[in-house]
C-alpha cells in the first residue's frame, strides 16, 4: 500500500508547498508513491488517516500547538518542512519585541479588547520551530525548499534511507557552481556557516547567502564573525546577519513570552 | 612556431565553435572573473585573463559525474554512462597545464580510473601563455609558468596576432580549420619571450621555501604552533580544496529517481577541510579538529604526494588564496611563515618540483580498460543473523571464481540506491565463496540486513593489503580481538588453524561488550576442543540474567593471563579505533618488539584504490597500504592512533 | 424551512487561514461571516530595525505565491526612498517579471483550483486520471511561467536577483529569445485551455452585487506594474494617497485587517484591473474577453476567474512585445544596477499582484534602517468585500441543498484566489440542526 502523506500550515508564507506543487511534471511522479490524503494548497478532501505529515510554518499560539500536537499523535512520520518549521522563520525576529508591543505596532491600539490574549486568535503570539513543541522526525530545511531535495528526501524514505541533507556549507555548492565570491564584490555572505542542500542559489544569482537553511552541524561561527569584521561590518550589522532567518540561535528570552 | 593574425585566429576559433564533432570550451569572462564554459565566439574568448575562478580539472573530474547508470527493477543491472563528444579547450595557462599532467599521475597510476581516462583522451588541450598575471599567482615561483608537453597546442597572444606551436599531431589536425597559416619570425620568438618571462616575473611573490625543501619543512614542523594560529581563522568551507587544480578528492552517492527503479551513481567533488570527510558509518571523525585539516591540505600537497608519486601538488595559480575569504590558505605566505619560524635545519630534496611527473597519458589505451567503480554481480548463498546487529554472509561471484582475497583483505560491497560499503572479508583464502559479516550501521547495512539467499550484491575487491601469512609462518602468534575485529582476524586465524603445523604457539584473546554481541559462537565453542591453541574470552560486563563463563573487563586485561615469549612472538591487533591505544600500551610493557605487532585499521573507506582521499592517515592510504599494518611502519604516523 | 449553522474551519489563510460562518434560522439567515484566524507574524513589527537591502528579502517571505510582487512593491517603496532612479532595461525586465508572476499564479488559480469544480472534483489529482491530456497541458504552462520567473527573477518564490536599483544578475539575449519562442509556442495551448474553461463557463453562478473595484491604472499600459489608483466609482489618487483609499480597520474575528472606501466594501483583483484597464488590454486578450462575453464593469466576482484567463493572454503578448523591445536595443549587462547612496526618507509604493493591489510603505533613518512599515495586501482588501458578498449571496442560496450551500460559499471564496490554500481548503464543517 501506497504511504499516506498529509501537508499542514502554520504561521508561512506556504511558498515551501508551492514548491512541492511546482514539481510540475514531477509532481505526477510523485503521486504514483504516495497517497495525498491532506493538502491545502491543492485540495478539497482531508482525511486523518496518515503515516506522514509534512508541516510548514511556525508555531505561534496556544490554539496552534494544540493542532501540531493532534498532526504528531496521528502521524508516524513527522517532517518539518522549511525554514518556518525548521527556525521560526524570519516571522521569529518579532521575538525581539513582546507579543503586546508586536500588536500594537501591526493593529494600533483603537480597539485594544479586540486583539487581547483573551480573544484566541489574538493569544500570546510567540514564533517557534516544530521542535519547541513536538519530536519532529526529519527536517528539510530552507526559505523557500528545495523542491529537488524534496523529492530525494521523500524518495529516501520511500527506500528506507536516510534523508540526504547535507552537513557542509553552502560555500561547497557554491565553488561547485564556479560562481564569482560575494566577498569578491563586497557583498557579505553567510554561505560559510550556512547548510548547503540549495545548491545555492542566491550567491548564482548574484545576492548573498542568508543562511535561511540554518547552519551547519559544527558552524565555525567565530571565524566567520572575524571575517565580517575584516571585510568592514559593524556589531550591528554582523547581528543583523545572523538574526535574519537564524534568531532562533540567538534568541534569548523575552518579558511577556 | 606558426603565426595567425587576429582575424584570422577568430576565425580559427569560429571555425572550431561551428565543427559540430566538437564541444569548443575556452576562457569568458564572468562578472569581473573568469571561467572555462562552451564557446559561443570568438568575440566571448578572453586570453588576456589572469586566472579562471575554477581549473580546467572540472572536464576531467566533473564537479558531478554519472558513473555507473543501474536499474533495481533488475536483480543486478548497471551500465556505464554514454560520454561526451570530443571536447577542445582554449587557453590553458602552463600551470594548469602542470596540474593536469599530476592528475594524469594521480588517476593512471597504478588503478586506472576509466572515466579519467575516456575524458582525457576526449579532450585536446589548446595551452595559452599567461598575459595577465593573478595578484596571487606564483607560478613564478613554482617554475610552472612553462611548459614543454601537456598540450596539443600552444598560443601566445601577442598582440595583433597569435602565435602557435604544435604539441601533438591531433594538435596539428587541428589547424586544418586555420587559414593564412604563415611561419613566425625572429621578432615574434622575441616577443614571445619577452611575454613569458614578464609573465614569470610578475608570478615571483618571494617564496622563500622552495618548492624542492616542502617536504622536510613539512616534516619537521607538524607541532608547529603555525598551524594552530592559521587555523583559528578557518571557515572549514573547503573553498582551498575545491578551487585547487591539483586536488582530486571525491565522493560517491547513489541518487534514485522518482520511479524508484533507476538511479544513478554520482562521483562529486570533496574537500579535506570539511568535516565530514573522514566520518565512518559508526559516526568516528578522524580529523575532529580544524587544525587536523587544515595541516593536512599542505602536507598532503608538499609531503604525501611528493612521498607517492614524486612531484609537488602546487602549481602556483593562487586560486587558493584569492579565494579563501579569511585569507589564510596562500601556500606561499604558509610556507614562509613555517620557514622563517623553523628551528630545524631544513634539508632539500633533490630537484624535486611541480613537474616531477613519470605518467604520460598519451601512452594509456582506452581498450581493455575496466571502469574502476563498476562493481560485479555476486549472490548470497547463506544470509544467517548471528546476533542483534551483525548478520552472517556467504557469497559466491556470479562469475564462479574465487574471490582470490588474502587473509585481511576487504571488498566493497555494493547496493544500487544505497551505495557502498567496505566490508572485511572473515573466510580465509580459497574456496568459491567467501564470507562476510556485517554491522548495522548506516542505510547500506540496514539494507543489506534484509537480504536472503538468492539476493545479488555488487562486489568490487579485494582491496588493500591483508595479513602475510606466509611470513608468520613458523613464528608463534597471539590473536587479540575487540569486538567486531574478530571478523578480518578470522580470515588469518582460520587460515592458521587450517594449516596448523605450519606455526608455532597459537594463543587467541576475544573480547566484547556482552556476551549477546559474541560472534561466532560455535567456532569460539570449538577452540576449547582443540589442545594446539589457548583461548581466553572477556566481555566488558554481563547483564543479569545472561550466561558468562569468562572473564569481564575489556580484552588488555587478559594479555597478564597468557603465557607467551613477548620478544618471541607475533602479536595480531583487531579491533575499534580507542582500542589499540591501550592495547598497544599494555603489550609495550611487556616489551613486545614493534615489529612484532600487526594491526588492521579502519578508515573511511570509499573507493578502495587510494583515489578517493577519505581514509589517508598523512600519507598513507588505509584503503591500499593496509588496512593490515606492522605497527613499526606507522607508529610515528601522527593521525593513525590519534 | 430551515435551520441552518455552518462553522468551516481552517478554510483559508490571508495568505493563510480562515473560517466561514453560517448560522440560519426558519430559513432566515442570522449571520454569515467570514474569519481570519491565519496566526499573526507581525511583519510591520519585525521589519524595523532591518536594513535597505534586506527589505525585500524580509518582505516578499509574507506570501510565497505573490513574493515577486512583494519583492517589487518593497524595492519600489525603497527605491522611492532612497530617490533612484531605474534604467528603461530595469524596468522593463521589473514588467516582465511581474507578468511572470501572474501567468504562474492564475494558471495555478484557474487550472489547477477553478478547474475541479467545472469537473465536479475535490482537487486536480482525480483529472490527472479522467483528463490526463487537459492536466498535462496545464502543466506544462505552468511549468513555463515559472521557467520565466526563474530566468528573469532568480527564483520564483522569493527572486534571488533583485535588489534596490535593479538587479544582481539578468538574463542572457540567447535565453530572452529561447522564453520568446517558448511563450509564441505556448499561445495554441492557452487557447486550448480558453476553449475548455468556456465550454464550462455556464456552471460559475450568476450572482451580482455591485461593489466598487479598485485597481492600479495607467494611460500607458494595462497597469500591473505602475501606475495610480484607479476606482469604478470614479476618480484617481496618486499611489502616496493610498490610506485615504485603504482605510484599514481591525475587527475581532480576523487576524487580518479589513478595508473600506466609498461603500461598504472594495473589490482588489484580476477582475477589478478588467473592469478599469480593458481599453489596455491586448489584442488576443480583448478577443476571448468577447468570447467569454465579458465587458466591464462586471459585478459577479466568480467571473474574476475568467478576468485571469483573460489576464494570461495580455501577459504572453505584452511579455513578446517586450522581449522585443529589449532585444532590439541590445541588453547590457552594465546597466543592470543602479547606485545609490543611502538616505533618510520615506517610500510609498504599489503594484498589482495577482489578487489586487498592493501597498508597501517604508521609512527609512539616515542610516537605511528601517523605522516604520506598511504593508497592505490584496487579500485583506478583499476580507470586507466577501464578507458582504457572504451577506447578498447566502440568502438567495439558502433552500438549496446543504453540500450545496457549502460548495457555493466556498466556489465565492475561490473565486477570489485570496490564496490557493485558502480556496480549496474546507475543514470540519458542521451542520447543525
Amino acid at each position: 500500500m501506497k504511504p499516506r502523506v498529509a501537508f499542514f500550515d502554520f504561521a508561512s508564507c506556504e511558498g515551501c508547498q508551492l514548491s512541492v506543487a511546482n514539481l510540475e511534471e514531477s509532481l505526477v511522479d510523485v503521486l504514483k508513491l504516495i497517497d495525498i490524503v491532506a493538502f491545502r494548497e491543492v485540495m478539497k478532501e482531508h482525511s486523518d488517516q496518515y503515516d506522514i505529515a509534512i508541516v510548514e510554518g511556525s508555531i505561534t499560539r496556544p490554539m496552534d500547538e494544540e493542532r501540531l500536537k493532534k498532526i504528531r499523535a496521528n502521524a508516524n512520520i513527522l517532517i518539518a518542512l522549511g525554514a518556518c518549521a525548521h527556525l521560526g522563520g524570519v516571522q521569529r525576529m518579532a521575538n525581539q519585541w513582546t507579543p503586546e508591543e508586536n500588536k500594537k505596532e501591526v493593529y494600533g491600539i483603537a480597539n485594544p479588547a479586540d486583539i487581547a490574549d483573551s480573544n484566541r486568535f489574538f493569544e500570546k503570539p510567540r514564533q517557534k520551530a516544530l521542535d519547541e513543541v513536538v519530536k519532529v522526525d526529519y527536517t528539510i530545511p530552507g526559505c523557500p525548499i528545495n523542491k529537488e531535495e524534496f523529492a530525494k528526501v521523500l524518495i529516501a524514505l520511500l527506500t528506507g534511507r536516510k534523508p540526504p541533507i547535507p552537513d557542509y556549507p553552502v560555500c561547497v555548492e557554491c565553488k561547485k557552481k564556479e560562481n564569482v565570491c560575494m566577498f569578491t564584490i563586497g557583498k557579505f555572505c553567510m554561505g560559510p556557516l550556512a547548510r548547503a542542500g540549495c545548491g545555492a542559489p542566491c550567491p548564482t544569482a548574484g545576492n548573498e547567502c542568508e543562511a535561511c537553511r540554518g547552519y551547519v552541524d559544527h558552524p565555525h561561527e567565530k571565524a566567520q564573525t572575524d571575517v565580517l569584521e575584516k571585510y568592514g561590518l559593524t556589531v550591528d550589522d554582523i547581528m543583523r546577519r545572523k538574526t535574519m532567518f537564524t534568531y532562533r540561535y540567538v534568541e534569548k528570552p523575552k518579558d511577556g513570552a | 612556431m606558426k603565426i595567425l593574425m587576429k582575424e584570422d585566429f577568430k576565425a580559427f576559433v569560429n571555425a572550431l565553435i561551428g565543427d559540430p564533432s566538437l564541444d569548443t570550451v575556452g576562457v569568458k569572462a564572468k562578472g569581473q572573473k573568469f571561467v572555462f564554459d562552451s564557446l559561443d565566439s570568438a568575440d566571448e574568448l578572453r586570453l588576456d585573463y589572469d586566472v579562471t575562478i575554477l581549473p580546467p580539472k572540472k572536464y576531467f573530474l566533473p564537479q558531478y559525474e554519472t558513473i555507473v547508470e543501474f536499474d533495481m527493477s533488475q536483480p543486478f543491472s548497471a551500465k556505464r554512462p554514454e560520454y561526451p563528444r570530443k571536447r577542445v579547450i582554449i587557453g590553458v595557462h602552463p600551470y594548469d597545464i602542470a596540474a593536469i599532467r599530476q592528475m594524469d599521475s594521480y588517476f593512471l597510476d597504478t588503478d586506472i580510473t576509466e572515466a579519467y581516462l575516456r575524458r582525457r583522451k576526449n579532450t585536446l588541450i589548446i595551452g595559452s601563455d599567461v598575459i595577465t598575471v593573478s595578484p596571487t599567482a606564483f607560478f613564478g615561483d613554482m617554475k610552472t609558468g612553462e611548459v614543454k608537453s601537456g598540450y596539443d597546442l600552444f598560443i601566445t597572444d601577442l598582440g595583433d596576432r597569435v602565435s602557435f606551436e604544435v604539441g601533438t599531431e591531433e594538435g596539428e589536425r587541428l589547424l586544418r580549420h586555420a587559414a593564412n597559416l604563415k611561419d613566425s619570425t625572429p621578432v615574434d620568438l622575441q616577443k614571445r619571450k619577452a611575454k613569458r618571462n614578464s609573465a614569470n616575473g610578475k608570478a615571483m611573490r618571494g617564496l622563500m621555501a622552495k618548492p624542492n625543501v616542502w617536504h622536510d619543512l613539512l616534516e619537521k614542523n607538524f607541532e608547529s604552533i603555525v598551524w594552530k594560529n592559521q587555523s583559528d581563522k578557518c571557515l572549514a568551507c573547503g573553498t582551498c580544496t575545491l578551487v585547487c587544480p591539483t586536488c582530486f578528492c571525491y565522493d560517491i552517492n547513489d541518487e534514485i529517481n522518482l520511479t524508484l527503479k533507476s538511479g544513478e551513481r554520482v562521483r562529486t567533488w570533496d574537500g579535506c577541510l570539511l568535516r565530514q570527510f573522514t566520518v565512518i558509518s559508526t559516526g568516528e571523525v578522524f580529523r575532529e579538529d580544524i587544525v587536523d585539516r587544515y595541516r593536512h591540505r599542505f602536507h598532503r600537497k608538499g609531503r604525501y604526494l611528493p612521498d607517492r608519486l614524486g612531484f609537488v601538488a602546487c602549481v602556483g595559480c593562487g586560486r587558493c588564496s584569492s579565494q579563501c575569504v579569511p585569507d589564510i590558505a596562500d601556500p606561499v605566505k604558509m610556507m614562509n611563515m613555517l620557514f622563517e619560524s623553523s628551528e630545524h635545519v631544513i634539508a632539500e630534496d633533490g630537484d624535486r618540483d611541480a613537474h616531477s611527473v613519470s605518467i604520460d597519458a598519451k601512452n594509456f589505451d582506452l581498450e581493455g580498460t575496466i571502469s574502476l567503480h563498476m562493481p560485479k554481480p555476486a549472490t548470497i548463498i547463506r544470509a544467517e543473523k548471528v546476533t542483534e546487529k551483525e548478520m552472517f554472509f556467504e557469497i559466491e561471484m556470479d562469475d564462479h571464481k574465487p574471490l582470490g582475497h588474502q587473509p585481511g583483505q576487504f571488498v566493497e560491497v555494493s547496493l544500487f540506491g544505497s551505495g557502498e560499503a567496505p566490508i572485511s572479508v572473515s573466510s580465509p583464502p580459497g574456496g568459491n565463496t567467501f564470507e562476510l559479516v556485517v554491522r548495522k550501521a548506516g542505510d547500506l547495512t540496514n539494507k543489506l540486513h534484509l537480504m536472503k539467499a538468492g539476493d545479488k550484491v555488487g562486489i568490487r575487491g579485494p582491496f588493500g593489503k591483508g595479513f602475510d601469512a606466509e611470513a608468520l609462518k613458523k613464528k608463534n602468534l597471539l590473536f587479540i580481538a575487540g569486538g567486531l575485529g574478530i571478523v578480518p582476524m578470522r580470515s588469518l586465524f582460520n587460515h592458521v588453524l587450517n594449516n596448523r603445523p605450519d606455526y608455532g604457539e597459537v594463543t587467541v584473546l576475544y573480547g566484547c561488550k556482552e556476551p549477546c554481541e559474541m560472534l561466532f559462537k560455535d567456532e569460539v565453542a570449538a577452540w576449547g576442543q582443540r589442545k594446539d591453541i589457548t583461548h581466553l574470552l572477556t566481555v566488558d560486563k554481563c547483564p543479569d540474567g545472561e550466561c558468562w563463563e569468562g572473564d569481564i573487563g575489556v580484552v588488555g586485561k587478559l594479555i597478564p593471563k597468557v603465557k607467551f615469549d613477548p620478544k618471541h612472538t607475533i602479536v595480531i591487533l583487531v579491533g575499534p579505533p580507542v582500542f589499540y591505544k591501550f592495547v598497544i600500551r599494555d603489550l609495550k610493557k611487556l616489551e613486545v618488539p614493534d615489529e612484532n605487532i600487526i594491526v588492521s585499521l579502519e578508515r573511511r573507506m570509499k573507493c578502495g584504490v587510494g583515489k578517493c582521499g577519505h581514509c589517508q592517515m598523512s600519507g598513507v592510504y588505509v584503503c591500499k597500504d593496509g588496512p593490515v599494518f606492522n605497527y613499526k611502519e606507522i607508529k610515528d604516523n601522527k593521525e593513525a592512533f590519534k | 424551512m430551515k435551520d441552518v449553522n455552518i462553522l468551516v474551519e481552517h478554510l483559508t489563510r490571508v495568505e493563510g487561514h480562515g473560517n466561514i460562518v453560517l448560522n440560519a434560522k426558519d430559513g432566515k439567515v442570522e449571520k454569515v461571516q467570514w474569519q481570519v484566524s491565519e496566526a499573526p507574524r507581525f511583519f510591520e513589527s519585525f521589519a524595523r530595525g532591518r536594513t535597505h537591502y534586506e527589505m525585500a528579502h524580509v518582505t516578499c517571505r509574507i506570501c510565497g505565491i505573490c513574493s515577486i510582487g512583494h519583492t517589487e512593491a518593497s524595492l519600489k517603496a525603497t527605491e522611492t526612498a532612497m530617490g533612484i532612479e531605474l534604467s528603461e532595461q530595469t524596468q522593463t525586465l521589473r514588467r516582465m517579471i511581474k507578468s511572470a508572476e501572474n501567468l504562474q499564479s492564475h494558471v495555478l488559480h484557474v487550472g489547477y483550483l477553478i478547474a475541479p469544480d467545472l469537473f465536479g472534483v475535490g482537487s486536480v489529482f482525480p483529472l490527472i486520471g479522467t483528463h490526463p491530456q487537459i492536466v498535462l497541458k496545464i502543466v506544462a504552462l505552468h511549468r513555463l511561467a515559472n521557467e520565466m520567473s526563474d530566468l528573469l527573477a532568480g527564483r520564483t518564490i522569493h527572486p534571488t536577483n533583485m535588489v534596490p536599483g535593479g538587479f544582481t544578475s539578468i538574463p542572457s539575449e540567447k535565453q530572452l529569445k529561447q522564453l520568446r519562442q517558448k511563450l509564441l509556442d505556448a499561445v495554441p495551448v492557452f487557447n486550448e485551455v480558453a476553449e475548455i474553461v468556456l465550454a464550462n463557463a455556464h456552471k460559475l453562478p450568476k450572482f451580482t452585487r455591485e461593489t466598487e473595484f479598485i485597481a492600479l491604472t495607467s494611460d500607458k499600459e494595462y497597469a500591473i506594474y505602475d501606475g495610480v489608483i484607479g476606482s469604478t466609482d470614479g476618480g484617481t489618487w496618486p499611489v502616496d494617497q493610498y490610506l485615504k483609499v485603504t482605510n484599514e480597520f481591525v475587527v475581532p474575528y480576523s487576524t487580518a485587517k479589513f478595508t473600506k472606501h466609498n461603500r461598504e466594501s472594495y473589490m482588489v483583483g484580476a477582475l477589478a484591473r478588467f473592469n478599469l484597464n480593458y481599453d489596455k488590454l491586448s489584442p488576443l486578450a480583448k478577443q476571448w474577453a468577447g468570447k467569454f462575453g465579458l465587458s466591464s464593469v462586471c459585478h459577479n466576482p466568480f467571473m474574476n476567474s475568467v478576468a485571469q484567463l483573460i489576464e494570461c493572454f495580455n501577459d504572453v503578448e505584452t511579455t513578446i512585445a517586450w522581449i522585443d523591445q529589449l532585444l532590439e536595443k541590445g541588453l547590457d549587462a552594465k546597466n543592470m544596477c543602479a547606485k545609490y547612496d543611502v538616505k533618510a526618507g520615506r517610500g510609498i509604493a504599489a503594484v498589482d499582484v495577482p489578487r489586487g493591489i498592493l501597498f508597501h510603505d517604508y521609512t527609512y533613518n539616515d542610516k537605511g534602517i528601517c523605522t516604520k512599515a506598511n504593508c497592505i495586501i490584496p487579500t485583506n482588501q478583499n476580507h470586507n468585500n466577501i464578507n458582504q458578498d457572504f451577506k447578498a449571496f447566502a440568502p438567495t442560496i439558502i433552500d438549496k441543498p446543504e453540500k450545496e450551500i457549502e460548495l457555493l460559499l466556498e466556489m465565492l471564496v475561490r473565486a477570489y484566489d485570496p490564496c490557493i490554500s485558502c480556496s480549496c481548503h474546507y475543514l470540519d464543517v458542521q451542520w447543525k440542526r
